[in-house]
């Protein structure tokens, strides 16, 4: 598990206190879209609009990752005429972006969410349902 | 991928878990699902491959070898979309890790409703993956899945269909549907060529491919086209079948041009199973930033009390929303959240979000293992604030009682109730206390709205109590009609705590307490078919109605609920007389008969005696003549603390009911009759009287209520299991008879159901605590205690 391994790396530096989830949003239908409400564990953790920028980045690069383009027809017709061989050696346009957001992912954690006491799961190991953000304990504080 | 190894391909990738990520468990090999993809391949292959060597050379010669070229490519596109579609992961969502749900505890609604382009749609919680399942996913008894955008399970291709794969399937109809189409007109045409030497073998052998050919034409035809139109409106078979949008608006189509290219030219959609986990190598060390709060913030926090804080809690909207509605479920012993005691939760959301209107109705999920989650720490919360204004120690047992599932419609209305009742119940409970200072122990004014079911241990409790009941009975007894709804199916499961609710008053032995009028607010609720919990107790049927009579001539309760409203009082004091005259037994006598009872069983003979005089005439009446029932015939039912009955008289007086005096007369109407005890025991069945001897164990322990508290809330029978067993014992032997003189036939259903239920719940109990007996020796001391609706009800004690 991704937590399981931070977690691992991070026993000796700090403790997990709680997990916030961070729901999708289905106003639009099936759409891979999370909601952008500030969860109030977060409040004293982390700027609104921080958090809010990071879940609209993630929600346009889904956005992208489902978009009916050119590049998905072009994608559908060739893995018809090779009987989806294709797909053994080329990637699909949706695994491209989900690497792109894997990226997106990890420098936030980096840049944002790590320094706060925060981190950032992939949606994508929970099903695509759920952003987990995890809060670890403040020892600074407790110390 | 040839499609030729059937077997293997059920046994393919969209079924077997991978490592890492949290997969459905392996299932057993069962071979008969391999049964319908084994002759399907064998079909499809084998006629295919016949038409090859029997039929193609023929045609190649004779035409053109397009034909084969045509029927080749045709198959070739067949077997891959039946590869894919047999092996491919059809959009499996592995199963939610606990962090995940932890917050659901099986007080959680079974559904939670989401809007979508305006339209509600409903998420069921699946309770195999642990997780609300997202619009358009459906969970596959056969593959033990959710599956995300669930289609059908196919057992041609033996896999589930879903977002992944569907769109191979549907190309695997057309190109089935074409190829069957090819290979019975090519057979024909061989035939008709060949309608001379039909008996030579490869004429039998094309008539054989197109006897298969034309026999799987009808059905694949069909179902294509079946597919067809899915695909055209965007729709899935399970939302077809099931009729979801049956002349409704499909939320999920787009137009039937971009539904069309969703399905086919859409990118492939991710597995989520079997990915490799990237190790997100990020170091969290403190010292942590923290964000500058603006002035506005700052200001904002102040002001708001956290509420509007709370309000944007990380739970989804819908989360919240629904699990407000199960606010009404009392709340846990305050202890911290169970896996992350560091975080500090605002509690305060549950109150602002109980204000709101109730959410769709909503079903509760019920799961075993009930860990309380932030909404019950929030509950708690609440009315730990609640109860420390109106009460001392008893308030936390109070809780802890009313943490039965039974009870759950209680804490919402107390909720809403509380500022009002809070008001009056405080003024009434000042009155009260010094009253009952005077009159050696009123009635109790004061409860927590539905969470009837508190120690009785303080007459500062009860007082308090009975105050806020009397304000917040007819609140109680709209919002329990609402919020009963949605604890349907916990209250299917759970009809007891109802009955515990309505029972527990009974046992208590502190003074004051109306164990009837609880007892009796349960059973129209019960009779009424809600899960409400006796808690509410705001309907008193006019069957208790007698009964409170009776307990509140002898209370002092008459007093703070003439402080109350006064028009509690005047239908109190119509049904009093109309009891006194319908049957006036000596006051003495029901104190004897009350002693020869058990200290259980007391509180609830005088509330079944009147019943069925005034039942069909004072029904209406109920809330309030319960209410000054109870407290007029208080006084004969305490054993001790209570001062003679003519202490109660002062309180009486002062309300402006006259007919406070014939307390002798109400209070002789409830002594004679012991199968009216029964009666009362009838509308809480065994199981209520669980929580009676839970919550008299907390009596008992008063100081230790809190400690009472928490083992009740864990064990029904603990403690104070032995009273319970003589109240089971009781009601069984008496409810047949009660039930049957006094009960409307779905009071009668209701209860024989929860008694044959219930009482062996009771005697399991965990480990007695505190001697049951230790409450018994008090015996017959009654408090008084205002339920909901103004009605009081009396419980020994």
């Amino acid at each position: 598990m991704a937590e399981t391994h931070s977690l691992q790396d991070l026993r000796h530096q700090a403790a997990v206190i709680a997990k916030v989830f961070i729901q999708r949003d289905y106003t639009n239908g099936t759409l891979c879209q999370f909601q952008t409400k500030f969860p109030s564990e977060l409040e004293t953790k982390i700027d609104k609009q921080q958090f809010e920028e990071t879940v609209r980045t993630l929600n346009n690069l889904y956005a992208e990752a489902e978009k009916l383009g050119s590049q998905s027809y072009v994608e559908g017709c060739l893995a018809c005429l090779t009987a989806y061989t294709i797909f053994l050696c080329m990637e699909t346009h949706y695994e491209k972006v989900l690497k792109k957001i894997a990226k997106y992912i990890q420098e936030q954690n980096d840049k944002v969410y790590a320094p706060r006491g925060l981190l950032l799961t992939d949606p994508l190991e929970r099903g695509l349902r759920v952003i987990e953000i995890t809060i670890f304990e403040d020892r600074s504080l407790t110390q | 991928m040839p499609g030729s190894s059937s077997k293997s391909g059920g046994r393919g990738p969209s079924s077997s878990p991978l490592p890492h990520a949290v997969a459905p468990p392996s299932r057993p090999l069962r071979p008969s699902r391999y049964v319908p993809v084994s002759a399907a391949t064998f079909f499809l292959v084998g006629s295919t491959t016949l038409f090859f060597c029997f039929t193609c050379p023929w045609l190649t010669e004779r035409f053109s070898v397009a034909v084969p070229v045509y029927n080749g490519v045709i198959f070739l596109f067949v077997l891959a979309n039946f590869c894919m579609a047999t092996f491919m992961d059809p959009g499996i969502f592995p199963r939610a890790e606990e962090d995940e749900d932890k917050e659901d505890d099986f007080r959680a609604p079974l559904y939670k409703t989401v809007e979508i382009r305006g339209i509600q749609v409903r998420m069921k919680w699946c309770s195999t993956c642990r997780f609300y399942r997202p619009p358009r996913c459906s969970h596959c008894s056969v593959c033990d899945n959710c599956v995300e955008e669930f289609d059908h399970h196919c057992p041609w291709v033996n896999n589930c269909i879903g977002r992944r794969n569907y769109r191979y399937f549907f190309l695997f109809l057309l190109s089935l549907t074409a190829h069957i189409m090819a290979v019975f007109g090519f057979g024909l045409l061989f035939i008709l060529y060949h309608r001379q030497s039909v008996d030579r073998l490869h004429a039998i052998v094309t008539l054989a491919v197109m006897c298969v050919a034309g026999l799987f034409f009808i059905p694949v035809a069909g179902l294509t086209g079946f597919h067809v139109v899915l695909v055209a409106r965007g729709r899935t078979t399970n939302e077809q079948v099931t009729g979801k949008f049956r002349g409704g608006v499909n939320p999920f189509t787009n137009g039937c041009w971009k539904n069309v290219s969703h399905v086919l030219c859409s990118s492939l959609a991710p597995r989520y199973l079997g990915r490799k986990r990237c190790t997100q190598n990020v170091s969290v060390q403190p010292p942590f930033l923290r964000p500058q709060l603006t002035e506005a913030q700052l200001a904002a926090k102040i002001l708001d009390n956290g509420i509007q804080g709370d309000l944007h809690r990380s739970k989804s909207s819908l989360e919240m929303m629904e699990s407000q509605s199960c606010d009404a479920e009392p709340p846990p012993p305050p202890k911290p959240e169970l896996r992350y005691p560091g975080i500090t939760r605002e509690n305060t959301e549950e109150c602002s979000l109980l204000n709101k209107a109730p959410p769709t109705p909503t079903m509760y999920k019920y799961r075993p293992s009930y860990s309380p989650g932030k909404n019950h720490t929030a509950l708690t919360h609440a009315y730990a604030n609640q109860v420390k204004r109106d009460s001392s120690s008893s308030t936390s047992s109070l809780l802890q009682a009313s943490q039965q599932p039974g009870f759950r419609s209680q804490p919402s209305l107390d909720r809403r109730e509380a500022p009002t009742d809070r008001v009056g119940g405080g003024a009434g409970a000042d009155r009260r206390e010094g009253g009952r200072e005077s009159g050696g122990g009123g009635i109790p004014g004061y409860s927590l709205g539905g969470r009837s079911y508190p120690s009785f241990s303080d007459a500062s409790v009860l007082s308090g109590r009975s105050s806020s009941s009397a304000h917040t009975s007819t609140g109680t007894a709209h919002i329990s009609e609402a919020t009963t709804a949605s604890f349907k199916s916990l209250a299917n499961q759970t009809p007891s705590p109802h009955r515990n609710g309505s029972l527990s008053y009974d046992n208590l032995l502190v003074g004051g307490e109306d164990l009837n009028k609880v007892g009796v607010t349960a059973a129209p609720e019960l009779s009424s078919g809600k899960p409400c919990t006796a808690v509410g107790g705001g309907f008193n049927p006019p069957l208790l109605l007698q009964q409170r009579e009776a307990d509140l001539q002898a209370s002092q309760s008459p007093h703070h609920h003439h402080h109350r409203s006064s028009h509690h009082h005047h239908p109190f004091l119509h049904r009093s007389s109309s009891s006194t005259s319908s049957s006036p037994p000596p006051p003495p006598e029901r104190e004897r008969l009350l002693a020869d009872l058990p200290p259980g069983l007391q509180s609830s003979a005088p509330l079944s005696q009147p019943g069925p005089h005034h039942h069909h005439h004072h029904h209406h009446h109920h809330h309030h003549h319960s209410h000054h029932h109870h407290s007029t015939s208080r006084p004969p039912r305490f054993a001790a603390p209570h001062a003679p009955p003519h202490h109660h008289y002062p309180y009486r007086t002062r309300s402006t009911d006259t007919p406070l005096g014939s307390t002798n007369t109400i209070q002789s109407l409830h002594t004679p009759h012991p199968p009216p005890l029964g009666k009362s025991l009838s509308y809480s069945s065994a199981a209520a009287a669980e929580m009676q001897y839970r919550l008299v164990r907390k009596a008992s322990a008063s100081a230790g209520a809190n400690a009472a508290g928490a083992g009740g809330g864990g064990g029904m029978g603990g403690g104070a299991v032995q009273a319970p067993k003589n109240l089971y014992r009781r009601t069984g032997r008496v409810l047949p008879e009660t039930q049957r003189s006094s009960l409307p036939p779905p009071h009668r259903d209701e209860l024989k159901r929860t008694n044959g239920g219930q009482p062996f719940s009771c005697s399991t109990p965990s480990s007695p605590s505190h001697p049951s007996p230790a409450h018994k020796p008090q015996g017959g001391s009654v408090k008084k205690v205002t339920g909901v609706g103004g009605t009081t009800y009396e419980i020994s004690v």
